[in-house]
């Protein structure tokens, strides 16, 4: 509801590569100025506390053209960028540009630190599983040749030059979202000293504390959608959290619950994993590389958390 | 925070996180869970002197906080009150008998003594519920709801508050209203005001219950100078209408020239009241207007809460409040609150000593010492400290102390040694914990 028909709720729209126009809002929000927009198939939004409504337009606009870079630059779903053009390669050398050997250093450390539970050559795997809470579950055989496809092992990396087989792809999902997190905060914290919360899809990071209420308040629920029990209220001063895990995806059957995270090494389900995990950590990167890492340990991924003396929230199914 | 030997895992991420993102986190995360509800208890006992009124209170405040600063509370409150209270009645040198309110016996007051009503015992229940959000940008929003029931009385009310911040939050405008609706149900029914009090067994002047309505608006701003000061300015104006009389408040029948209470004649064989009292009578509406202002400053450390309220209505009572407090820390957690509060009231223009015999009756006449003129001074002490998981105890003890007189133009013949005002002595202890 609002009292004044002239407070601001303009939309406006930058063009997009290939999907028409993008659109986004700016809102009042209680004390704060809210961004929102749509992108890597999450919803997004920026909060600033600032009265003025031209700061806060200012600073959207920093937040979505550099979301959208990222969405853009590394979807899996846009044809011509360099995942493409990894993914359609069929076994030619493809050298990569900084950013995206970044990542994937970053990724090749991850399969490490995990012995190859997180890989991102695993989302062929999602070519037979479909968590849509029927009873649909593969057959081994399906599984065994859609393996055939996985394993960050068989790819060749020389930084910047990386070999991928044919018929195999990689997908930078797994790190997307976080890392756009980062670098919007980062490009907010060089722009303002405006207190900002930057939030894609429940992957968040703040600038620094509001100074109307000392820190940020988040529902974990909200981190989680609407059908997770709603549990902690959490304050944020510094730092961000991440989330990881969907209690809607998941399949049942036979009595056995199949919960949506794959590990590529056997490519069943990781079996007794936590519904939903949610890390405080100094960035978003860091927080969801804990919350992937955790989950993939199934039934022992609190007790890392607690050897890491991490702080975390834990849904168990 | 210190992480152990094997926690190679998030010393590693953060290395790699600095390598990806090309820089190192700004700032250590920062966060905690908090509680979605906040608990506020207490405990108070409110005892005046020479066995008057004794009122144990518990007291139970639940308050959810939601999301984008909307919040949630929800109240309890259970008195249990004994005791008794001044009827109106006037000391006599001889002794009195009064029907009790419920019109089924008779006690005596002896000679000389301030004639109580002791049949004062109840249990109030009460129950509150607040809605608070924001509303835009500038805006907050609360609606509440209050119920309570005590043996002869039940209270409904609504309220409503809107607040606007202005002038880079430094001032916030405010506007409110508050409606009751409440019932009385007198103890064998409220008597007709001015009508006599009746001996044992007769009713024939008790009404079924009464109502009362009370609309209250309430217009504030507040604003805040600089870092220590914030100040905070109200005018409230309310209207009472209905049955505004106090059911159990009698007034004496006095002889013109002496002063003193007229005998009545006693019915044979029947009890009933040894002198004429007629029950009280006050206006069916009452409109108050009060102008609050309150100043709270911080100085290195100590907090100064003063406020002073002036309140006027149409019953010709006038009444100046001030409010002092002092919140001194001693050391981080624990810190003493001196209280003193001062507050002097003028009487109801209809407030008397006595219906003089044979006189047409006045309109309106009560002699309840609540309406009389008198000062009211408490003094006290605020001692809290807060416990390692942050919360806070405290405990209150107070002196109250009141003392009034009865101006010298009320009084006729002999009460000018007899009557006086009843004075009050009472104590206040208070145990709160807020979890």
């Amino acid at each position: 509801m609002q009292l004044s028909p002239n407070l601001p709720t303009g939309s406006e729209s930058l063009p997009r590569l290939d999907k028409g126009a993008r659109a986004w809002e700016l809102e009042p929000h209680g004390h704060f100025w809210r961004a929102s927009f749509m992108a890597m198939g999450s919803p997004c939004e920026l909060l600033c506390e600032t009265d003025s409504k031209a700061d806060a337009q200012m600073l959207a606009r920093i937040v979505i053209n550099e979301a959208w870079r990222i969405e853009d630059k590394f979807s899996r779903y846009i044809s011509g960028n360099i995942v493409d053009r990894i993914n359609s390669a069929a076994g030619a050398d493809i050298k990569v540009d900084a950013e995206t050997a970044g990542l994937i250093e970053f990724a090749n450390l991850l399969y490490e630190m995990s012995d190859g539970r997180f890989d991102i050559t695993s989302g062929v795997l999602r070519k037979v599983w479909t968590f849509d809470g029927s009873n649909r579950v593969p057959s081994e055989s399906e599984i065994l040749s859609i393996m055939r496809h996985v394993g960050w092992d068989r790819v060749s990396w020389t930084r910047p030059v990386l070999k991928m087989p044919k018929d195999m792809q990689i997908d930078l999902g797994g790190i997307g979202k976080e890392y756009a997190v980062d670098k919007v905060t980062g490009l907010l914290r060089e722009q303002t000293s405006v207190a900002c919360l930057v939030n894609f899809g429940g992957d968040l990071a703040v600038t620094g504390p509001p100074e109307q209420q000392a820190s940020w308040q988040i529902g974990r629920e909200a981190l989680q959608g609407p059908s997770a029990s709603p549990s902690s209220l959490i304050q944020l001063q510094a730092g961000a959290l991440a989330t990881s895990g969907d209690t809607r995806r998941y399949l049942l059957k036979d009595g056995i619950r199949y919960g949506h995270i794959l590990d590529p090494t056997t490519g069943w389900p990781v079996a007794g994993a936590p519904a939903s995990i949610t890390v405080a950590a100094d960035t978003c990167v860091q927080a969801g590389m804990l919350c992937t890492l955790a989950r993939l340990r199934g039934p022992e991924a609190e007790s890392m958390l607690v050897d890491e003396v991490l702080q975390y929230w834990c849904t168990w199914p | 925070m210190t992480r152990k030997k094997n926690a190679s895992i998030s010393a590693t991420l953060a290395t790699a996180t600095c390598a990806l993102l090309g820089t190192a986190p700004a700032a250590p995360v920062c966060a905690q869970e908090i509680d979605r509800w906040d608990f506020d208890t207490s405990l108070l006992y409110y005892g005046e002197d020479n066995s008057r009124v004794q009122d144990a209170s518990i007291g139970l405040l639940a308050t959810r906080d939601f999301l984008d600063d909307r919040s949630l509370s929800l109240g309890l409150t259970v008195d249990a009150l004994t005791g008794a209270t001044p009827s109106g009645a006037n000391t006599q040198p001889v002794a009195q008998t009064f029907t009790r309110p419920s019109g089924k016996s008779v006690y005596t007051t002896p000679a000389n003594e301030l004639p109580l009503d002791d049949t004062f015992r109840d249990t109030r229940v009460a129950l509150t519920a607040n809605w608070q959000q924001p509303l835009g940008r500038m805006y907050s929003f609360n609606v509440g709801a209050s119920a309570s029931k005590e043996y002869d009385y039940t209270h409904v009310g609504f309220n409503a508050r809107l607040a606007r911040d202005f002038n880079n939050r430094n001032t916030t405008l405010s506007a409110g209203i508050a409606l009751a609706m409440d019932d009385i149900d007198a103890v064998g029914g409220a008597p007709t005001p001015l009508s006599p009090m009746l001996d044992v067994g007769v009713l024939s002047n008790r009404m079924d219950s009464e109502s009362k309505d009370v609309f209250d608006v309430v217009l504030g701003v507040t604003q805040v100078f600089g870092r220590n000061t914030v100040a905070q300015f109200n005018y409230s104006y309310s209207d009472a209408s209905g049955y505004l009389t106090d059911p159990y408040k009698i007034v004496s029948v006095v002889d013109g020239i002496t002063g003193d209470i007229v005998p009545r004649p006693p019915t044979p064989g029947v009890d009933g009241p040894s002198h004429q009292f007629l029950f009280e009578g006050r206006p069916d509406e009452r409109v108050k207007q009060s102008f609050y202002g309150q100043v709270k400053h911080y100085m290195s450390g100590k907090v100064l809460d003063a406020s002073y309220r002036y309140m006027t209505d149409d019953w010709d009572i006038e009444s100046h409040t001030l409010d002092l407090r002092l919140r001194w820390p001693l050391g981080s957690e624990r810190y003493l609150e001196p209280h003193l509060r001062y507050y002097t009231q003028t009487e109801a223009d209809f407030y008397t000593v006595g219906i003089v015999d044979g006189q047409v009756l006045p309109a309106y006449a009560s002699s309840d010492y609540r309406l009389g003129n008198f000062d009211g001074i408490t003094a006290g002490v605020k001692y809290g400290w807060k416990t390692r998981n942050n919360h806070d105890f405290s405990i209150r003890l107070e002196l109250y102390q009141q003392r009034g007189d009865i101006p010298a133009n009320l009084l006729i013949g002999n009460q000018a040694g007899t009557v006086s005002y009843p004075d009050l002595d009472a104590v206040i202890a208070q145990f709160a914990y807020r979890f």
